[in-house]
Formats: C-alpha cells, structure tokens, sequence
C-alpha cells in the first residue's frame, strides 16, 4: 500500500501491522498488470496483423508487432465511397437515435417527477410492465414490417428510444432538482413546458450528457437490428460493412481488393483488419473524454438499483 | 367564516371522484401532453409487440393479420416439442446460460476488490481506463477477433505452439466454443461490470480499516470483513438481473460464431427463434418458443429474487 506517505499518521498505523501485506501488494500488483495485458494484446495483435506485408502474415512471421510495413489495407478500406457512406449513415442513426431517445425520455420522466401528476401511476404501472414482459424478436419485426419501416431509419431509431429503466433514472435525477424550483416558478407564472426547457433541462446537462453518449455508442456498436431492417447495402451501417467483408467475402464490398490480393501485394486479412480498426478507432479516439460520462451513467444507474 | 370554510371543504369532498379526476387532468394538461409523444411510442413499439404474441396461439397468416387469423391452442408449442430437436436445444441454452453465468459473474468482483487493495491512485486509475475499452467493442468485432486468433495460424494457436500443443481450426466444432463465449465475454464485461463494486467499496467508512488494523487483521481478513461486505447488497441485485438472462444468451453472437461445422450443436433457444422466425418465416412457430423463453425468464427473477428474501429479506429487489 501507500509505503511512501508515513507522514500520515492512520496509514502509518495500517502499514505497520499489515501481516505479508508487501507480498500480497506484488501478487495483487501482478494479476492487474496481467489483465491489462490480456486486454491490449488482442489490439495489439490487430493493428500488427493489418499492417504486416501480406507475406509475413502468410508465412506466419507476424505476432504482436508488424513485419514488413505495409498500409496496402487501409488504402483500400479508405479509397472507398463504401467506408465514408457506412460512417455517415451510422452516425446519422446514432445522432437521430440519440435525439429522440434523450428527449422523449425527458418530456415523460419530468412528469412523473412532479409529486401529484393525475396520470403518475397508471404511466408508472405501464411502464414497470415493459421492464418484465416483452413481445419479443418476432413479434416486433412484424410489426415493424407491417408498419412499412423496413429500410427506413425508424426502424432503427423508434423502438428503443423510451426505455423504463432510462425513464425511472431520468426521473429520479429530476426528482432531486425539480420541488422548489418548480413550485417557485409556478409562482412566477411560468408553465409547466416552460419550466422543463428553461430550468430543468440547462440543471440536467451531465444527464443528457451521460445517455447521449450510452446511446451513440450503443447504435454505432449494434450490427443485428441493422441486418434485419436495412435491406439496402448503401445505407448499411458501419458493423454490417465489417460483418460482410469478414463472413462473406473482402471482395464483394471492396471491389479494388481484388487485383492486389490476387498478385499477393496485400492479404484479405490486411483488409479486414484495417476494416476493424475503422470500426472501432472513432470510439477509441474519443475514449478517454467521454470515459467519466460512462461511469457517472454506471453509478447513478448502481444508486436506482 | 369557520362555518363557510368546512361547508367549503364538505362540498370539495363530496364531489364526483370522476369530475374531479377530469379536473385535474385539465388543469395538468400541459404535463398530459408531455406525455403523449412518448408513451405512443412505448405503445406502439413496447405493447404492440405484445398483442403481436398472440400469434403464439395461432396459424399466422400475413394476409389475415394478426386478429383475423385461426386460433390453434397450443398447437405451436406442441410443434416445437413434437417435430424439433427441442431437447438438444433447451439442454445447449441451458448450458450455454448456466456456465455463463457461473465464469463471468465473479470476475468485475474480484477485479473490484483487487483495485480497492491498490493504495497508488494513478495506477488504478490506469488499470480502470485499460479495462473498460473492450466494453466498447461491438460483437462484430469480438467475433472477428476470435475468428482469425482461433484459426490455425491465429494468435491462440501462436500461444499454443509456445506451449509445445499442435496448431488446431478452433473455430471447428464445438471444442472451443464456450472457452471462446465464456472468455470473450468476461474479457468484455469484467472491467465495466466492476464499477458498480467499486462505487460500493468507495462508501465504506475508512475508520473501519484502522479498527481492523488495531485487531491486528491480514489483507484477506480485511477483505473477507470489510470489504466483501459492503458490496454483498450490489452482488444480489446484479445476481437476481442475471438470473433472468440464463435463457437469453448473446444470441447475435453466437449467431456470428456459428459456421457450417457446428451449426447445429449450437444452437440455443434465441438463435432458433430468429432462424425459424424471421428467416424461414414461420412467425407463429418462432413467436411460440420465444414465449415460453419470456415466461421462464420471469419466474427465474422472481424465484431467485423469493430465494434472496428468505435468506435476507432486506437484499431482496422486490
């Protein structure tokens, strides 16, 4: 533990009379470096593989770092309109889908923040219903069919964007601002719109905040609602491209792969690897600015439970 | 004016529960019309679905719509029992759910724990970042990733080799799957699932562990006393929610690992429902066996949930 810091009375105290705490501090020390490592070394071992020349790979020479640098893959990933519609159409989803969601979500959690709403608990009630019973996967894809979504962006945007449990945290956090405040506007003759827009909604910031970001990376990280719906391949979202390339074949939506795999200059697994780290680089690229976001979204979710 | 006031409130009292439902629903209109938006959608989107079961207990035909069509009983269900290898497929779920559920359920509490013996803020700090990113890699990732380390030349081969065993097809046969399932999701989950556990162990009182030191307690005590503890209610809420998925796996995945070699012998409960459902198109069939997954899955919360509260009634959820 803290070996350095003796100046501090209590923690002296705790390391004096710890029994085998230092080697328990090495084993513990060591099984966390170790599952650190577990985790990166996949990532590593991909970036490797999508940028090794397409000999090494076939000869098995390449592990965890790239031999023979070769960027052949992503130039065809990224020579491609394919990969650029793929992002646009994923993040209009995304954005769309966030939209909707954060504020339908508020628009009926604030209601049933206030204390004495008429309709509060027959809403409450069927909302608690949908968290234990649901129709199911094919059901739903009927109704949608049968709604004429089918290629269309609701489908992906509509169904999940007003969940009970989001509802109940959002209500929660507004029960926590909304009494006075809400009781005193009334006063000054604000209403009830009013009030949600221009007080509860500028004190909910980190809320929204914190769903929008669950949201947009939930829709870019979903592949099988998009398989069902989306029937047409230029308005296919980023994980279906990646599905397609890796389950079917690299040619069939990379077209210009075919001479340079065919004369050896780059291997399919070049391709599909500079695929996948399109897929995931946007997220890991804002990663470390939304990652507090994501555990306050985790906690308030711990509070609720 | 005592006399007036009670007349008053005498009156208020004896009006008609109804009107004055409507009354007050008048004067919250604007809160009623907040509403209105959202709850179609969670109607059309949460409880059409549901009227949408009923085909469960019929002989769907797309043409007749769903209330037009001919009840048949239980005629679906039977069919599922009768002409599928039901019992293969209910044994594999159950498989698949319970296993699952045993590898992946301790793992973010021990890796919980181990983070609150860290004394270095800087470290842990980097150890939590590290751990959550494979929380934000989709399926169709995890499954490439596995797809290509589990071929003969992939990097679990590589590992394999080291250890002198012969290079193997692991995606071939069933042999590997539920490694790959099993450790694929802890791999996902661990780090993510263990921030619940540490904002638990973030609240316990710091004076307990000078008492403990004063007792003269090792590291494991403290850990057996102080801090398993105060994360034991967090442990049953997230056991009791996971109960309720043994029946529902991570159907789209297994959907991706799937290949011509072990098609069948993988299949569980929810790939099924998507296969005979939505791509053979037999909706009532699917729609059937879907209902009966929902419906154990209920009463395994709310068995697991009676479980918990007559052990300790104050962890139970509900």
């Amino acid at each position: 533990m803290n070996k350095t810091n003796a100046a501090v009375p209590k923690k002296a105290v705790r390391n004096k009379i710890h029994i085998g705490g230092y080697s328990f501090d090495i084993v513990n020390v060591t099984f966390l470096v170790i599952c650190c490592l577990l985790v990166l070394l996949p990532f590593m071992r991909v970036l490797a593989i999508s940028l090794s020349s397409s000999r090494m790979i076939d000869r098995n020479m390449v592990s965890i770092w790239p031999r023979e640098l070769n960027v052949k893959g992503y130039e065809i990933v990224f020579s491609n309109v394919t990969i650029y519609r793929a992002y646009g159409w994923t993040l209009l989803y995304s954005v769309v889908y966030t939209l909707i969601s954060v504020a339908m979500t508020a628009c009926l959690a604030y209601p049933l923040s206030v204390s004495d709403f008429v309709l509060k608990k027959p809403i409450s009630v069927l909302l608690l219903i949908t968290m234990f019973f649901s129709g199911g996967t094919v059901p739903s894809y009927l109704l949608i069919r049968n709604l004429g979504l089918k290629n269309t962006l609701w489908a992906l945007v509509l169904p999940g964007a007003v969940s009970a449990w989001n509802t109940f945290l959002y209500r929660a956090f507004f029960k926590g601002i909304s009494h006075e405040i809400r009781e005193a506007a009334l006063i000054d003759g604000a209403g009830d719109f009013r009030i949600l827009v221009s007080i509860i909604a500028p004190l909910s910031k980190a809320l929204f905040a914190t769903f929008s970001l669950f949201a947009i990376v939930g829709m870019w990280n979903s592949y099988f609602a998009a398989m069902l719906y989306i029937e047409d391949q230029s308005r296919q979202t980023i994980q279906n491209i990646l599905r397609s390339i890796v389950y079917t074949s690299v040619t069939a939506t990379f077209s210009d792969a075919s001479l340079p795999m065919t004369n050896g200059a780059v291997n399919a697994l070049n391709v599909q690897y500079a695929c996948l780290v399109a897929t995931i680089a946007p997220l890991l690229v804002i990663y470390p600015f939304i990652q507090k976001y994501f555990e306050q979204g985790m906690q308030v979710g711990a509070v609720k439970g | 004016m005592t006399g007036t006031a009670s007349t008053k409130l005498i009156g208020k009292r004896r009006q008609n529960p109804i009107l004055r439902f409507f009354t007050l629903l008048y004067k919250q209109r604007t809160l009623v019309a907040l509403c209105i938006l959202p709850m179609a959608l969670v109607f059309v989107f949460s409880y059409g679905p549901m009227y949408g079961v009923l085909i469960a207990f019929k002989n769907y035909n797309a043409g007749k719509g769903v209330w037009r069509s001919q009840w048949t009983g239980f005629g679906n269900f039977q069919w599922f029992f009768e002409n599928v290898n039901s019992v293969q497929i209910i044994l594999q779920t159950l498989k698949v759910g319970v296993l699952s559920l045993i590898f992946t359920y301790p793992m973010p509490i021990i890796l919980a724990l181990s983070l609150n013996e860290v004394a270095k803020k800087g470290f842990k700090r980097t150890v939590q970042s590290i751990s959550y990113i494979p929380h934000f890699i989709s399926v169709v990732v995890i499954c490439t990733m596995l797809n290509e380390f589990g071929s003969v030349n992939g990097l679990f081969n590589d590992v394999r080799a080291l250890f002198g065993l012969d290079r193997v097809n692991m995606n071939a046969g069933t042999n590997y799957f539920m490694l790959f399932y099993i450790g694929s999701a802890i791999w996902q989950g661990a780090g993510w699932g263990s921030i619940i556990y540490l904002s638990a162990l973030s609240n316990v009182d710091t004076s307990l562990y000078d008492v403990a030191n004063i007792d003269g307690a090792n590291r494991f005590q403290k850990i057996r006393h102080i801090a398993l503890p105060a994360i034991l209610p967090t442990t049953t809420i997230v056991l009791i929610l996971n109960s309720g998925n043994i029946l529902s796996q991570d159907f789209t995945k297994i959907l991706l690992m799937m290949n011509n070699t072990n098609r069948m012998d993988l299949e569980v409960i929810s790939t099924y429902v998507y296969r005979i459902g939505i791509v053979t198109g037999e909706f009532d069939h699917g729609t059937a066996v879907n209902l009966l997954v929902s419906l154990v899955s209920l009463i395994l919360v709310l068995t697991t949930n009676r479980i918990v509260k007559s052990i300790d009634p104050e962890q139970a959820m509900f």
